[in-house]
This record gives C-alpha cells, sequence and structure tokens, in this order.
C-alpha cells in the first residue's frame, strides 16, 4: 500500500486540447467556442420563462441570470454581504492555514522516514478516502456551532491533500541528483535544500490548489449543518424561503472566493517554476 | 611502486529490502597511474558504476582497501568529481548555477565563483547560455555542463559514467573529440565507464573489460595509438585489431 | 536480477510495512482505550474502543445498521451510476468532438470550481428528502470525474497505435476493442474512484439536512442524543466502507491495468 499511494493531483482535471495552433482562427477558435457555450447557456436561462410558462410551483424555485445578478449588486451595494463574508472567510483561511502549517512539516517527515510512512500509512488511507464530513456531527459536539467547528471541518478537509502530495514530492526526489549533490561533499541540510524542497515545490502548489476547492467545501458544509453566522448559513435561510437568486448568488460569491485563491497560487506556481518546460498548449 | 589510485579486494554486496543480497563487486584489484585515460567495458550489471560511486565515496566498500594518492578513500571529496550518465543537473538551476554547484557546497564566495565558471562555460563552448535553464538545452549541452561543473572544481581525478550514453551517434563523436581536447589540456587522471568498444579504445590510455557480476578486473589491453588522435584513426586496421580483441575477450561475459 | 538464488527472507523483514502499519493500529486503539485510565472518562463527550466494539455489535445484532446502510445504498446506487453513465458519455463526446470540447470545456470548469454542495438545500427543499433529492445531489457531486477522466481519456489515445492497428489490417470494432476502450478505460476507472468519495459527500449531505433514515441520519441522531458509542461505531462502518470501495477500485485497477505501472 505504501509503495503505490496514488499521488493527489487534480486528475480529473480538464485538458488543454490539443489542437494545432495555426493562424487567428485556429487560437481564437476554443476561447470563441467556449464564451459562446456560456452566452448560450446564460441567454436560454434567460428566456426560458418568457417562452414557456412555469406553473405556479416552479416559479417559485425559478430565478434568472439577470435576477441573480441584481441580488448580488444589491448584496455589495447594501453591503449586506460583508458580516457573512468575513465570517465565511475567516474560517477559511484559518483552517486551510492551520492545514498547511501542519501538513508541510509531517509531509516531509514522512517522505523522508520509511519507518514513520508505514506506520501512519493505515491512518492517512483511511481518513483520506472518508469523506470528512462524516466526523461534522461529532466536532460540532466538540466544538459547538461557533468559528471553531469550521476550522476545524476546513482543517481536516485541506490537510490531506497537502499532506500527501508533500510527502509524494519529497520521495519522488531524483536520487541521482541526491548522488550528485553528495559527490560535491553536501550534508543532509544541503541535500535538503538544493534538490529535495525545490522538487517538491510542483506537488505542493497542486496539493494546494487541491486544498483550496476543499476548504471552500468544508466551510459551505460546516455552516450548513453547524453554524450560527456566514455564507452558508444565509443560503440556507434563503432555500428555506423559497429565495432562489439569493442561494445562487451565495454559491457565486463561494466560486469567486475559490477562483481568486487558485489564481493566486498560480501565480506563486509561475513564480516558483521558471525552470520548468512550458506546458504544451500554454494556459 | 604503487598506483595513482589503487584497490586491492574490494567487496561489495547490495543487500536491498525484499529481495536477495546483490555481489557487485568481488575482489576487484584496480590500479591507475597519474594523468592516464583508462576506461572500463563489461557486461550490464556487472558492477562497473558502483565502482565509480565506491571511487566518489558515495558507497561504502564491505573489505578490501582503496586508495588515492596513498589516503584511504572515506567519503565524497573534492579531489574527485563524477560526470553523471543522465547528466544530473538540477533543473531548477541555471546554466551558470549548476557549474558552480560544487564551488557553491565547498563556501567560495559569488564572486569568486564567477571566476572559476565563466572560463569553463566559454571552453565548453556555451557562453551566453549561462542564464538558461537545463530544459532549454540539447543533450549534448546538458553534458557539457555537466563536464563544466565536475571540472569547476579542480579535482585530481574525473569519473565519468557512461557519459555519452544518453546522446545520440553523431553528438557523441563530438563530444569525444571535445573530451580529448580539454583531458589534454587539463591532464586529468580519468575514470571512464562505457559500454561501446569504439569509445573506450579511441579515448583511452588502457582499457579494462570485466568479468560478469560479481565484477572483477579480466583483461586489460594498453592502448598504444599515438595521440593527439583523430577520427580517421577509427578506421585504421591497428585500431580494429584492438576492437576484435577487446570484443572477443568481452563476448564470453555477456549473458543475453 | 540476482544471479544467485535468493536466500530465504525472513516473514518480518519481507512484510515489514503491513507490520508496522498493524501495529500503530493497535498502539493508536490501546492507547485510546488505556488513556481512560489516567483521565476521567465522560461518555457524553468521547467513546472508547471497547464500548465502540459492543456498539457496533448490538447495531449489527439488532439489524439497525444494515438497515440504514439499506436505505442509504440506494440513492448511492442510482446516483453514482447515473453519473457514469452521463458522464463517461458526455466526457467522451466531449474527448472526440474538439468543438463540442470547446463549448462544454468552460461550463464544467465553472461548475466542477463552484461547490455544488451549496446547491443540496435547494434540491432539498424542491425535490424533497427521499429517494429522489439524495439521488440528485449524488449524482451533480460525482459526475465531474467521470466526465474530466473520460475526456482525457479519448486525448490520451495514441494516434500512432491507431495507424499501427490499421495497418496490420484491423477492422473499425478492432480499433475500439484493441486500442481506444484499453486506453479509455483505465481513465474512466479511476475517475470512479474519485467519484466514489464525492458520491459518499452527497449521501451524507442528504442525510444530514433533513432524512429519517439512512447511515448520515443515523450518526446526526446519535450524535444529538450522545449516544457516542453507537455514534463512532457508524463512523468506523463509513470509513470502512470508503475505503473498502477506493481501496478496492485501486486494487482492481492494478489487476486489471498491470501496464499502467506507476500511474
Amino acid at each position: 500500500m505504501t509503495e503505490t499511494r496514488a499521488i493527489e493531483t487534480d486528475i480529473g482535471g480538464p485538458l488543454e486540447s490539443a489542437a494545432p495552433a495555426d493562424g487567428l482562427w485556429h487560437r481564437l477558435e476554443s476561447t470563441i467556442f467556449g464564451a459562446g457555450g456560456i452566452v448560450v447557456l446564460l441567454a436560454v436561462w434567460e428566456a426560458l420563462p418568457r417562452i414557456v410558462t412555469l406553473s405556479a410551483g416552479t416559479k417559485l424555485f425559478f430565478t434568472t441570470p439577470s435576477q441573480i445578478a441584481e441580488t448580488l449588486w444589491q448584496m455589495f451595494a447594501t453591503g449586506s454581504i460583508w458580516v457573512p463574508l468575513s465570517v465565511s472567510a475567516s474560517g477559511f483561511a484559518l483552517g486551510l492555514g492551520l492545514a498547511v502549517v501542519a501538513g508541510l512539516p509531517l509531509g516531509v517527515l514522512i517522505g523522508r522516514s520509511p519507518t514513520l510512512n508505514a506506520m501512519l500509512d493505515p491512518f492517512i488511507t483511511a481518513f483520506n478516502a472518508t469523506p470528512r464530513l462524516v466526523f461534522l456531527p461529532l466536532i460540532m459536539l466538540w466544538f459547538g456551532l461557533g468559528l471553531w467547528a469550521k476550522v476545524i471541518v476546513v482543517f481536516i478537509g485541506a490537510l490531506f491533500p497537502i499532506l500527501i502530495n508533500t510527502y509524494e514530492g519529497v520521495r519522488n526526489a531524483d536520487k541521482t541528483l541526491i548522488n550528485v549533490v553528495r559527490s560535491f561533499g553536501a550534508n543532509e541540510w544541503d541535500v535538503a535544500r538544493l534538490v529535495v524542497v525545490p522538487n517538491a515545490m510542483p506537488y505542493i502548489v497542486a496539493g494546494l490548489r487541491l486544498a483550496i476547492g476543499r476548504a471552500v467545501l468544508g466551510v459551505v458544509v460546516a455552516e450548513f449543518f453547524g453554524s450560527e453566522s456566514g455564507l452558508g448559513v444565509m443560503m440556507v435561510q434563503a432555500a428555506g424561503q423559497y429565495h432562489v437568486d439569493k442561494v445562487f448568488a451565495g454559491l457565486i460569491v463561494f466560486a469567486g472566493l475559490s477562483l481568486i485563491m487558485t489564481a493566486a497560487v498560480q501565480v506563486l506556481e509561475n513564480r516558483l517554476t521558471l525552470w520548468r518546460p512550458q506546458r504544451a498548449g500554454g494556459e | 611502486m604503487p598506483g595513482y589510485i589503487q584497490g586491492r579486494n574490494v567487496n561489495l554486496t547490495f543487500r536491498p529490502p525484499n529481495r536477495g543480497p546483490v555481489r557487485a563487486l568481488s575482489n576487484f584489484d584496480i590500479d591507475i597511474n597519474e594523468g592516464e585515460f583508462l576506461s572500463i567495458v563489461g557486461p550490464s550489471g556487472c558492477g562497473k558504476s558502483t565502482f565509480l560511486n565506491v571511487l566518489l565515496g558515495l558507497v561504502k566498500p564491505d573489505s578490501g582497501d582503496l586508495q588515492i594518492q596513498g589516503k584511504p578513500i572515506v567519503g565524497p571529496g573534492t579531489d574527485r568529481a563524477m560526470v553523471f550518465q543522465e547528466f544530473g543537473l538540477l533543473p531548477w538551476r541555471s546554466v551558470q548555477d549548476n557549474v558552480e554547484l560544487g564551488l557553491e557546497l565547498k563556501g567560495m564566495a559569488r564572486d569568486a565563483r564567477r571566476k572559476v565558471s565563466q572560463p569553463l562555460i566559454e571552453m565548453i563552448g556555451l557562453a551566453g547560455f549561462e542564464g538558461h535553464f537545463p530544459h532549454e538545452l540539447s543533450g549534448g549541452m546538458k553534458q557539457r555542463v555537466g563536464l563544466a561543473r565536475a571540472l569547476a572544481t579542480d579535482p585530481h581525478v574525473l569519473l565519468m559514467d557512461e557519459p555519452f550514453a544518453a546522446l545520440d551517434a553523431q553528438t557523441r563523436d563530438l563530444m569525444q573529440v571535445e573530451l580529448l581536447r580539454v583531458w589534454q589540456e587539463a591532464r586529468k587522471t580519468v575514470l571512464f565507464v562505457t559500454h561501446q568498444i569504439d569509445e573506450a579504445i579511441y579515448l583511452s590510455d588502457r582499457v579494462m573489460v570485466m568479468t560478469k557480476r560479481p565484477g572483477r578486473a579480466k583483461t586489460i589491453f594498453p592502448i598504444n595509438l599515438p595521440r593527439p588522435r583523430d577520427y580517421e584513426m577509427r578506421t585504421t586496421p591497428e585500431f580494429n585489431e584492438l576492437k576484435l580483441e577487446i570484443w572477443n575477450s568481452l563476448k564470453d561475459e555477456i549473458t543475453v | 536480477m540476482s544471479d544467485q538464488a535468493a536466500p530465504h527472507q525472513g516473514f518480518a523483514s519481507r512484510y515489514r510495512n503491513v507490520l508496522l502499519g498493524l501495529l500503530a493500529v493497535a498502539i493508536f486503539f490501546a492507547a485510546w482505550q488505556a488513556v481512560f485510565l489516567f483521565v476521567p472518562f465522560n461518555p457524553l463527550f468521547i467513546s472508547k474502543p471497547t464500548l465502540i466494539l459492543q456498539a457496533l455489535v448490538s447495531l449489527l445484532v439488532s439489524g439497525d445498521l444494515l438497515h440504514d446502510l439499506a436505505i442509504s445504498a440506494v440513492p448511492f446506487v442510482y446516483g453514482f451510476s447515473s453519473a457514469a453513465v452521463v458522464g463517461v458519455a458526455l466526457g467522451i463526446v466531449m474527448g472526440w468532438r474538439p468543438r463540442v470540447g470547446y463549448t462544454l470545456d468552460p461550463i464544467m470548469i465553472m461548475f466542477y470550481a463552484s461547490p455544488l454542495v451549496a446547491l443540496a438545500p435547494l434540491v432539498i427543499v424542491f425535490f424533497g428528502v427521499g429517494v429522489s433529492g439524495k439521488t440528485i445531489i449524488i449524482f451533480l457531486l460525482s459526475i465531474f470525474p467521470f466526465i474530466f477522466n473520460a475526456q482525457a481519456g479519448v486525448h490520451a489515445v495514441d494516434r500512432l497505435l491507431i495507424n499501427v492497428v490499421r495497418s496490420l489490417g484491423g477492422s473499425e470494432r478492432d480499433l475500439y476493442l484493441k486500442v481506444i476502450v484499453p486506453s479509455v478505460l483505465p481513465y474512466i476507472v479511476a475517475g470512479a474512484r474519485i467519484a466514489v468519495g464525492r458520491g459518499l459527500i452527497g449521501v451524507l449531505v442528504g442525510e444530514f439536512f433533513a432524512a429519517s433514515e439512512g447511515i448520515g441520519y443515523a450518526i446526526a441522531r446519535f450524535g444529538d442524543l450522545f449516544a457516542l458509542d453507537k455514534m463512532f461505531a457508524c463512523i468506523l462502518c463509513i470509513m470502512i466502507i470508503a475505503v473498502a470501495l477506493t481501496e478496492g477500485i485501486r486494487l482492481a485497477e492494478r489487476v486489471a491495468f498491470p501496464w499502467r505501472v506507476g500511474q
């Protein structure tokens, strides 16, 4: 089991299509089709209630993009978003920060020590396979409905991608390169500084990206079931009152949070990995 | 008179986890003269690369006596440097920073390092590529960097572990010429491991054939071809005769 | 590798990692049990392994646990299998027809990036707390790994191999059976492994929200009742199922696709 623990990357991440980049049309083709897809989707959604008569019951659950945009705009304009957003964001930031602080050193440790790795492997495998949501009632029982329950939920969600990727990155350090620096008289610290850490960097960044998604999920779930305030609480209340536009507005804010963080990690990654060959196709 | 590098009864057995032990070297004897170019050829897995790692000080033999200039080898040292088969360049470091790796680990200051690395980079013909990363270089260019890095610490002994095996045939030929030129200038003692008999003869003062594992020295062929050597020499009858002799010695050791 | 026959190796050295793992698990549970010799035990706050084991046995004997599992399994099977069918079909079309891919990629990325769990309250309110609501949540959460992996699998089909089979006189059928399916299938199975975890999240979300039966409901209810031994027993049960499903698929991958070394 130890040897084959699969690396956590966004394996499901969409692939860049391998079209020959020839001429303006070819270069813009994917963008045009992609933008077109989104525009058509929004237009059909917007036009639907005007074309089809919805039953009274369905109407209650229906909203349109323009309504969602309007609600979102109102939330920012009146400032009603800031309190729940800051509550959610602080839970997110604290949990993710703790996961990084704990996951990085632990990952390095089990990457360098086969014994420790063998001993912790059953726990990591079990916790990683299990949806962390299962611990939610327990965490609420232990930590109550406040900030810390949320932080813990985010933490256990984000910890494993960081931990496992750090471990893989450390373990996959090229033996030849370690020999190279050793042959020049490097000590353990030099080996870590010159080979192991730079090698693990792309893995860690990939883990971080995955962890962001899990952390957002953690915030949402924790707030759905065990919080007094936050964006998720606002959404559950809105759903109960049939304010569907407000639910979608909350979803968009969460997605935005996730996208901004991912973009920040992307910037970090590009700065850290200038030395890597450009991926085919580009971003 | 003891050799510049002298090995007597060197034994080494690997004990990999979950597998049986592998005897890599058995009563291995070797003598290398100062400034000599010695090649080692042998069947795959005969322990020739292992021996280089032992000489480099990365692997400790189980028993036996191994000395350089009368001093036993206890670990890596700046009197020896290795050129690796897969180049072994740190992918996150530029050409210049790769060349300076050994100097940096010796604790040399940045300016002093530049003074050493710059002429070396010029010598290997990579002036203008100092800031490039390894992935931007061709295989031949990468191995030039590997060679410059090994020379930067000014070692007495250069260990080369199939350094040109990952290159295409033409690049390989050019790199051999280049290596001879550098060797003629720098006058290092070179220990060169290869699979190619041609390459061994063309470069070396002596060629050592090893037995199959556990590896021992089987025969040593002196190569008394005049230097400087040129490419045409490979077509002379003397060259081909040597090639045949060495092949005859080697082929008994090879099991397909 | 070795010329000599490998000498007999001790059991301990061959299974060193497995033994170390088992040892660590044993130590963990022993320490958990032993710590209450020194710390006062409060059954409303924590449980201990012996009590959890008793609770597990009693839940198994009474049939409650199996009943809840069976209840939860129904929407899981529906949601997961429909996600597999729809997701693989969609992914293959997106991989095969570049323009369909271009058009749908951004939309799929958008959905994938947004925490779709956030739509759960809406789904529950609309479809109710029964099988249909849970099925839809599970479907929504587990479809994306299938889409993206099927698409990646199609992209990974080696054009050279297609030409090889064609040049050897292979028919279209050979092309599918000998090249395309073996290339795409490992991706889909890997996607299924990821989707299992997300599907289980769907089960729990659906049942935490509003349900009167099911394993997720059982965990939440035992929590409300401060019956921590039973709660831990159910959590343990979910962990075992999750590990069995993901590791089972991983094992199947290794058996079925032995050529995919190190993937």
